[in-house]
């Protein structure tokens, strides 16, 4: 039997092992997200500033899908949903849903120069995330979808510890088969076309390529990526709000992480999610040692540290610090 | 309507912003022949190619390729009908090894379509390796089979635009648009890739070219087309184009 | 009341030696003037015409519009007088403008008149604009559209974020006096901060925008530049001084945008970002690059953003649709109209179509679809970023 002092040990061990897992499971949604902008930028060179708008168009849509039917409350006004459906099929409609946002964006916006693009983007992003704030009979408004389910229930006293693993399991296992998946049709013909539009997309053309029709397929695959990002995120956090999750300091993170990885660089995508990432984490993990002038306005430097960060890569080291694999096709 | 005419332009107009380019210019192109397309700089020579390419699209007037009506249609379906362009100053992609630029310009890769990389992977490995194959001939066709795993860039000027070439030959074509195919090259050179081009004629494919290299167009052409300040001035055999007051006073007039 | 006549010859224009040449207008001026002479006309009859259907009441929904157009206006024209120089967009706009409102709240809570506190803002974001350039913009010349638009990105997070640090995320407010609203007839009221200051503040700066850019030779070379740069460096022009004063302009103009916002409403850290999609929808659909499409953008996109609050209000009546937080949505309206003329006629009001237009067949289908033959239109997608 455990000693009281062993159990307290315990206890700590897994309080400070789910706390790690939360890093690993957000790092893991992020590198999703740094994927799918990868796909678009990296590879075909189409700039989206709009990532944070296919992230909560795929969370939203998880969570109304998935959600068991809330009971009615004071104060909360309700959400479309209760339709209670698994958790797989909330994903395929959550990387539908996204998908198919991104290609109704790319359709007037891939042919843009990329400031344009970017601009597009970001306005559809923000009109995104205007609705979910008011459209209170299907988001719930400014207090957001609560009460998603876990993965799969435990219960017990270490139920806590199990939800993180099983959080961390899933979303390695779907991180790894994207990246294999990623990398298979990036090293096709196909990929190479990709390479070819962001290289000189006029010289594509006149090689008998329909570039127009391979942005757009870039586009809404990112697009799904991202959604299907926002499902793993919804189930993680078990609470979807429009506010802090879904701003556009968000998409600029995803900048950060895909620009420090290095463009077209599918592992280096992975690596910058985990590493900006942990700066996020480790700034609150110190906000509880932080002298109390300091403790309120570290996430404000983080994101100045941030800010930082992508003037000074973009100047000094566009490629990353990872570089991508140079190709010979024999 | 005549039908043996490879190459139609019939009156076709474009203007850029209140400047008008090509004014009413009209020519037609002869089947397995070597044509050339000359007159002086702001003629309308590099546009009334863009436009047969499809990368612009005209005001007025019909362009016709092998009886097929082509204007209006964009740039990849003209390439598959039989028509490619190359650029006057080179276009390579840049990052990409010789090889990979010459089997992008393969017409029907069925790996290039995002479904077929997962119903059907044979088709996919087979057909790459066929264009790979087709794509190593072409490079020793054109004398560049050494360079197949360089990157683009590190190629020189010449050898960019023998890379023009190849990759216009491996969308298998029937007319060829040259844009200064030998310009900025040694004569050694040219005289190989015009060789190359007259021997390519004799198996069945059409060439049009932009050149100002006099002695490329005296020697290997045809027919000459003289254009100036955006129509058709001139339309006859070497000899007789370089003798017509019209074209000597273009060229001095300017 | 003569002033000394001098001929410009280098240049070709004259400075106006009698007060009635500056009243002389070339024809295709006198077309433009005319042409907006009868917007006008049109727009204030269409107002009529509201006010007779649905009570003077409705006016205040106009009113609204100028006055945030006005705002819009002053911020467009800086913006879009780098990015006409630069070629990119600056995300870090917005928080300029916070920037700018933050440094004047800081003189006005110490004490001083607001106005000192609007003076010392100009001045001090005047060289913060060329700092900017100095440190981070001129490092990126040639390398495409994105890594300026990701540089501008880094200088907003740095700016709102150090707002954030410095003067926390509470709300302040200036310290004017509390003024009442002016009524001009039972239902329709005037605020003398919100609708007169602001549109006068406007109105003047885009005088002085128009006489600096037309008159001056500081102008002239702002306008060459802008133009073509390697031309104007050939002829003599000292780029660098221009770009310096161009980006001490915009965002001495972004101060000034910010302080009317400020008057507006409360200052927050992310005041100014939350109206940084306005203010491109403004350049846009105006035209990028030219200071009076910056103009013509800003008041659409202001006017139909405020005059669609009355719609949506309608929305929300439960007999209509009963749309719930129905006065957020007319914030969706000014991005419908930027995506409209993105679609439609991407160089916007005041641009020029592109010398070589690339092909849009998705459109062109549309076009053919119609009956109608379709035009060039688009940007051509030039290197693709990064």
């Amino acid at each position: 039997m455990k000693t009281r002092a062993e159990a307290e040990r315990l206890a700590i061990d897994t309080g400070i092992l789910v706390n790690l897992g939360f890093y690993v499971s957000i790092s893991i949604i992020f590198a999703i997200l740094a994927l799918g902008f990868n796909l678009q930028w990296g590879y075909t060179g189409l700039f989206n500033a709009g990532i944070a708008g296919f992230f909560l168009i795929g969370a939203y849509t998880a969570a109304i899908a998935i959600t068991p039917p809330t009971p009615p409350s004071t104060g909360y006004p309700g959400h479309l949903g209760g339709f209670q459906l698994p958790l797989a099929v909330g994903a395929l409609l959550a990387m539908a849903m996204s998908g198919l946002a991104a290609a109704l964006v790319a359709l007037p916006t891939v042919r843009l120069r990329a400031d344009y693009l970017a601009i597009a983007t970001l306005a559809f992003a923000e009109v995104v995330r205007t609705v979910a704030l008011n459209l209170e009979p299907v988001t719930a408004g400014t207090i957001g979808i609560v009460g998603i389910p876990h993965i799969l229930t435990f219960s017990g006293p270490d139920a806590a510890f199990l939800n993180a693993a099983t959080d961390v399991g899933v979303g390695a296992a779907i991180l790894a088969g994207l990246f294999l998946g990623l990398h298979f049709i990036l090293e096709s013909p196909w990929g190479r076309v990709l390479r070819a539009v962001r290289e000189d997309e006029e010289a594509t053309m006149a090689v008998g390529k329909n570039t127009f029709r391979y942005k757009l397929q870039v586009f809404a695959i990112g697009g799904a990526l991202m959604g299907l990002a926002g499902w793993l995120f919804a189930l993680t956090l078990l609470y979807i709000e429009p506010s802090g999750s879904f701003a556009p300091a968000i998409t600029f993170s995803v900048w950060v992480m895909v620009i420090v990885g290095g463009a077209g660089n599918l592992r280096g995508a992975i690596a910058g999610a985990f590493v900006i990432y942990g700066l996020e984490w480790l700034s609150v993990q110190l906000k509880d040692v932080a002298p109390d002038f300091l403790k309120d306005s570290i996430p404000y430097i983080r994101l100045m540290i941030v800010g930082a960060l992508l003037i000074i890569l973009i100047i000094y080291r566009p490629q990353g610090i990872l570089r991508e694999k140079k190709r010979v096709l024999r | 309507m005549e039908h043996r005419e490879i190459l139609r332009v019939g009156r076709v107009r474009k203007a850029f912003g209140g400047i008008s380019a090509v004014d009413d210019c009209s020519l037609s192109v002869s089947p397995q022949s070597v044509t050339g397309l000359i007159g002086p700089n702001g003629a309308g020579k590099s546009t009334l190619f863009n436009l047969v390419a499809g990368l612009y699209q005209p005001d007025e007037g019909e362009i016709w390729f092998n009886e097929t009506r082509i204007d209006g249609r964009p740039p990849f379906e003209i390439v598959h009908l039989g028509l490619t362009k190359t650029w006057q100053i080179p276009h390579e992609l840049r990052n990409m090894t010789v090889l990979e630029n010459l089997v992008l310009a393969a017409k029907h890769n069925a790996g290039e379509h995002l479904l077929n990389l997962f119903v059907r992977p044979g088709q996919v490995r087979r057909d790459e390796k066929m264009w790979r194959a087709r794509a190593r001939e072409i490079l020793k066709l054109t004398q560049l089979d050494a360079l197949a795993n360089e990157h683009a860039k590190g190629l020189s000027g010449g050898q960019k635009k023998l890379l023009e070439l190849a990759r216009a030959l491996m969308t298998d074509p029937t007319l060829v648009l040259l844009d200064e195919p030998v310009a900025g090259v040694n004569p050694t050179l040219a005289a190989n890739l015009m060789d190359l081009i007259e021997k390519l004629r004799q198996g069945g494919r059409t060439f049009f070219l932009i050149e100002h290299d006099m002695n490329v167009v005296m020697n290997r052409c045809d027919r000459v087309i003289v254009m100036h300040q955006g129509r058709t001035i001139a339309d006859g055999t070497p000899a007789s184009v370089k003798a017509n007051p019209l074209v000597i006073d273009s060229y001095l007039g300017g | 009341m003569a002033i000394p006549s001098e001929s410009d010859s280098s240049t070709g224009t004259r400075v106006p030696h009698r007060l009635w040449e500056l009243l002389h207008f070339t024809p295709r001026a006198r077309r433009k003037l005319v042409r907006g002479a009868l917007v006008t006309i049109i727009f204030l009859a269409f107002n009529g015409l509201l006010a007779v259907l649905f009570g003077v009441t409705i006016l205040n929904y106009t009113i609204a519009g100028l006055s945030v157009s006005s705002i819009v206006i002053v911020a467009a024209i800086g913006l879009t007088l780098v990015y006409g120089m630069r070629g990119f967009a600056n995300f870090a706009y917005g928080d300029i403008m916070s920037l700018g409102a933050y440094v004047a709240l800081l003189v006005n809570i110490n004490g001083l008149s607001l106005i000192w506190g609007a003076i010392l803002s100009f001045a001090v974001l005047a060289l913060v604009g060329i700092l900017l350039e100095v440190i981070v913009f001129s490092r990126l010349e040639g390398r495409g559209a994105v890594p300026p638009i990701v540089a501008s990105v880094g200088v907003g997070l740095i700016i709102q974020n150090g707002i954030r640090t410095i003067a926390t995320t509470t709300p302040w407010i200036y310290r004017v006096e509390a003024i009442q609203e002016i009524p001009i007839v039972p239902g329709l009221g005037v605020h003398p901060i919100r609708h007169i200051l602001t549109p006068a503040v406007g109105l003047l700066f885009v005088l002085v925008t128009h006489i600096l850019l037309t008159y001056t030779n500081l102008g002239k070379a702002m306008r060459a530049t802008a133009d073509n740069f390697e031309l104007a460096k050939a002829t003599g022009i000292d780029t660098k001084r221009v770009t310096y004063a161009t980006w001490a302009l915009s965002c001495s103009f972004a101060s000034t945008a910010g302080i009317l916002l400020g008057l507006y409403g409360l200052l927050k850290p992310t005041m100014g970002f939350e109206v940084l999609l306005l203010i491109f929808a403004a350049v846009i659909v105006g035209g990028i690059g030219s200071p009076w499409g910056a103009v013509l953008g800003g008041l659409v996109i202001g006017l139909s953003q405020e005059m669609s609050a009355p719609v949506f209000a309608w929305l929300a009546r439960p007999d209509v649709i009963g749309l719930v937080n129905a006065s957020a949505y007319k914030v969706a309206i000014p991005f419908i109209v930027m995506i409209a003329v993105l679609i439609l006629r991407p160089w916007g009001i005041a641009g020029r179509a592109p010398a070589f237009t690339g092909r849009v067949f998705f459109i062109e289908k549309i076009a053919k679809a119609l009956g109608r033959r379709p035009k060039p239109t688009g940007p051509l997608e030039d290197e693709s970023g990064g």
